[in-house]
């Protein structure tokens, strides 16, 4: 890891203010409760904290909360990233060896900095939290949490500092542009989703890339809550953008990052031409690269042929989030807007997409619904009762 | 070595040379016929298997051995890490359900990912034979209605003990199972198992409140801290309770990533110090004893974020009280914020604790939050006040300050939805914030 330099002449910044930041917060709010937020640029941070924390690997967001309601509310910092540092954390970066009084000066600083717990009853609080780092575009997930309530919010947070012919709100655009049907019956969604896409392409010749196996529905917010919940983060990376539905690259990706814990699992998505009872569709491709977590970081992402255990997986995930209201299967060898091309898929599945509703409102894991569509669990029945019978 | 094929799709490699061992994996795969079972039973692993039924589903688990799973496998397993449990599901019920190994080990292994761990130096051939050697011994969903399905889901290596955590799931509806499970190999450092069957205090010794106000003050009572083995010097504050066992406290840990630690000896301490060196992830860096009740913690727990340098530590005593029924757990838990961004030595970073001790206090709860097993958390006095101005140190010197309050954290086997988590009204940071009665005013 990066040591943070320049730290023996570290002063208590002398323009701490954050007005061009509160400038450009992006702002949302429900019920009584408003909130907004703005990720620091690299220079934000040098003005603020003394030091260039984006460099460290530390993405720091400022946040307010203006909690008008009648209830204390928590601003759950493991919602908003799992492995987030505390404000202490990060000023220990700074400290030097026998600084005694610098290193005690930098502690209260941070402190004095910090988003404070809890947000009392009609009070406002803002302040600074300390994440990892994502580009382009961060889903900032917000959860409130007070006495047997909850207001959940995600913004979408535009990344300062990045390169030029990155748009923060494409995903947002897309979104909005979408005027295909509005499907409002589960059985011509179901339909819609046998006649989509069966995979991705890649490249002039159109070779099969990966299967489209996930579905999932509702808004941006609804998604990405659960998915940052379960510690997902945006992510893409080349192989990612040969990838392509409806002719076009990847929408957004994303993937699990604390090093060591999970597969590498990569979850790609592109925004469906028709929406359901008014909330957007995402096609998704899921998918792990051969040798996972064992694999040497700078290798190619080769497709790892059992896709239906990246996709199984997934469903457990989702299951976790507090956000997966209904579950399904949907046959997915259907439709497909290219001409179908006899090369062999570079893969095995049972061809079913796994289709996620996704709610605002977070859910235990026993609230989730199982719908009818494809009887997954009576097929596997018969294929087992097959097996024992041979 | 041998193949063999068992009639309900669950295959295994057979050492033909350790016949006894064949007998016990074959056990374990769940493909032993009536004859072999009694064989199995005058062996050590039968021993280690435990079942729990609830309503018409029976779950049994048993923790296999790194002899036991490179058997099984071929392949040294455990040398990367990694740990099979096997899991067999007898489902009487009407509908089927799904194992979730996220439940059982966030940062669980799929089956073919662990087979790619082995593919150095083996042809393609072969190593397409081991991916499909390991898909078969998978414990595979779902579980149908009327049927059985047993299998291996692969973990993180735990050493001593491990906490098996098997949540299974239908449509609106959930069963989970936990076990306590000891791990063949390693020495177990603590007498967690005593404290878990209840055999740790004589009935006599504990009360058992009915009502939160005089639960309250007993949270209130506890000691302030933990000290040294002789008792003569104080060390880290006891900022957190946990009432619950280990159907519902301990599965929301589980689920959150949260692993039973082995405490300090050379081998682990060589073993961290290599992990430190190399900037891989070792899970188990040990945890020194501290002492309540004048003896060491039951349990010790910690939760890896990106690697060494990065990770919270807890340690739990079981209290001699109870509520309503359920265990009370009284415990220390800080944030190492060790030496990510420096070259400091490992040694002395690895050390380092987030002097705010109430920050990892407060992590907890919102962590736990997330774990669908909390139903209501409050703060209580009991630890007293130290300012940032005049903190207090740990045995290791470290300076630490905090408002004075523990976390009480009450879980329940229902599982809760982040909605639906009751706040006491208790105590309140800073003492200026009145917790409002008004529930759910919000929305």
């Amino acid at each position: 890891m990066l040591a943070i330099s320049g730290c023996a002449t570290w002063q208590a910044p002398a323009d701490p203010s954050v007005e061009n930041i509160r400038a450009r917060a992006i702002s949302e709010s429900s019920g009584d409760v408003d909130v907004k937020a703005a990720i620091l640029s690299a220079e934000d941070t040098r003005r603020i904290f003394g030091a260039d924390l984006n460099a460290a690997g530390v993405q720091v967001i400022w946040v307010e909360v203006d909690n008008r309601s009648s209830v204390p509310l928590r601003f759950m910092h493991t919602g908003t990233d799992a492995n987030y540092y505390s404000p202490l954390e990060v000023a220990w970066s700074l400290h030097v060896t026998f600084g005694g009084a610098t290193n005690d000066r930098i502690d209260d600083y941070f402190d004095a900095k910090a988003f404070e717990n809890p947000i009392p009853a009609r009070q406002l609080r803002r302040g600074f939290i300390f994440t990892n780092p994502e580009p382009v575009v961060k889903l900032f997930n917000i959860d409130l949490v007070g006495n047997r309530t909850m207001v959940p919010f995600t913004l979408i947070l535009p990344v300062p500092d990045t390169p030029p012919g990155k748009d923060a709100t494409a995903l947002s655009k897309r979104v909005a542009a979408v005027r295909g049907p509005d499907y409002q019956t589960a059985e011509a969604l179901r339909a819609a989703l046998e006649a989509a896409p069966c995979c991705t392409r890649v490249g002039a010749e159109k070779a099969i890339g990966g299967p489209v196996n996930v579905v999932m529905v509702g808004t941006l917010g609804d998604l990405g809550s659960a998915l940052v919940r379960r510690g997902y983060r945006r992510d893409l990376r080349s192989d990612d953008f040969v990838q392509r539905v409806y002719g076009r690259p990847p929408d957004i990706v994303i993937r699990k990052y604390a090093q060591g814990v999970d597969s590498s699992k990569w979850v790609r998505f592109w925004v469906a031409p028709f929406r359901y009872r008014g909330r957007p569709v995402f096609l998704c491709q899921v998918g792990r690269p051969v040798g996972g977590r064992f694999a040497a970081n700078d290798g190619p992402l080769v497709l790892q042929v059992d896709v239906d255990e990246a996709r199984n997986h997934f469903v457990g995930d989702m299951l976790y989030s507090g956000g997966l209201a209904q579950l399904g299967f949907v046959d997915g060898d259907g439709g497909d807007d290219d001409a179908p091309v006899a090369v062999p898929k570079p893969y095995q599945t049972d061809g079913l997409r796994a289709v996620f509703v996704m709610a605002t409102r977070p859910l235990s894991m026993s609230d989730t619904e199982f719908l009818d569509w494809v009887p997954y669990v009576r097929q596997r029945e018969a294929e087992a009762s097959g097996l024992a019978a041979e | 070595m041998s193949q063999r094929w068992n009639s309900n799709g669950f295959r295994i490699v057979c050492p033909v040379r350790h016949r006894l061992l064949f007998v016990l994996v074959a056990l374990l795969v769940g493909c032993a016929t009536p004859q072999t079972n009694q064989r199995v039973q005058e062996g050590g692993v039968e021993a280690r298997t435990q079942s729990k039924t609830y309503k018409g589903l029976t779950v049994s688990t048993s923790v296999l051995s790194a002899e036991e799973s490179a058997e099984a496998y071929g392949v040294p397993l455990a040398e990367k890490g990694i740990q099979p449990v096997w899991v067999r599901v007898d489902n009487n019920e009407a509908q089927a359900f799904w194992l979730l190994a996220q439940g059982m080990d966030a940062g669980f292994f799929p089956a073919s990912e662990a087979a790619e761990a082995f593919a150095a130096g083996r042809t393609g051939e072969e190593q397409a034979g081991l991916a499909a050697h390991f898909e078969k011994l998978a414990f595979r969903n779902p579980v149908p209605p009327g049927s059985t399905v047993s299998g291996h889901v692969l973990t993180n290596l735990d050493e001593g003990v491990k906490l098996v955590q098997v949540d299974l799931i239908s449509s609106k509806q959930s069963r989970s199972f936990s076990f306590m499970s000891a791990v063949s190999g390693f020495q177990a450092d603590y007498h967690v198992r005593e404290a878990f069957s209840g055999s740790l205090y004589i009935e006599s010794e504990v009360v058992d409140y009915d009502d939160l106000g005089s639960l309250r003050r007993a949270l209130e009572a506890l000691p302030c801290c933990t000290t040294n083995a002789d008792g003569s010097r104080q060390g880290d504050p006891l900022n957190l309770v946990i009432i619950g066992g280990l159907s519902d406290a301990f599965p929301a840990l589980v689920r959150r990533g949260w692993r039973p630690t082995e405490a300090t000896r050379i081998e682990s301490v060589m073993k961290m110090i290599k992990s430190a060196l190399s900037g891989e992830r070792y899970r188990y860096a040990p945890v020194s004893p501290l002492y309540v009740y004048g003896r060491p913690q039951e349990l010790a727990l910690q939760k890896a974020r990106d690697n060494i340098h990065q990770r919270n530590h807890l340690r739990l005593w079981l209290a001699p009280l109870r509520y309503q029924g359920k265990q009370v757990w009284v415990g220390q838990i800080s944030r190492d914020i060790g030496s990510r961004f420096t070259i400091h030595s490992p040694y002395l970073t690895t050390h380092k604790i987030d002097p705010n001790v109430d920050e990892a206090r407060d992590a907890l709860i919102e962590d736990m939050a997330y774990s669908q097993n909390l139903v209501e958390v409050g703060l209580v006095a009991g630890v007293g006040t130290a300012s940032k101005d005049m903190p207090r140190q740990n045995l290791t010197t470290d300076p630490y300050y905090t408002d004075g309050f523990r976390a009480a954290l009450i879980f329940d086997a229902k599982p809760t939805s982040l909605t639906d988590i009751g706040f006491l009204q208790w105590e309140s940071p800073g003492g200026a914030i009145l917790l409002d009665q008004d529930r759910g005013a919000v929305q």
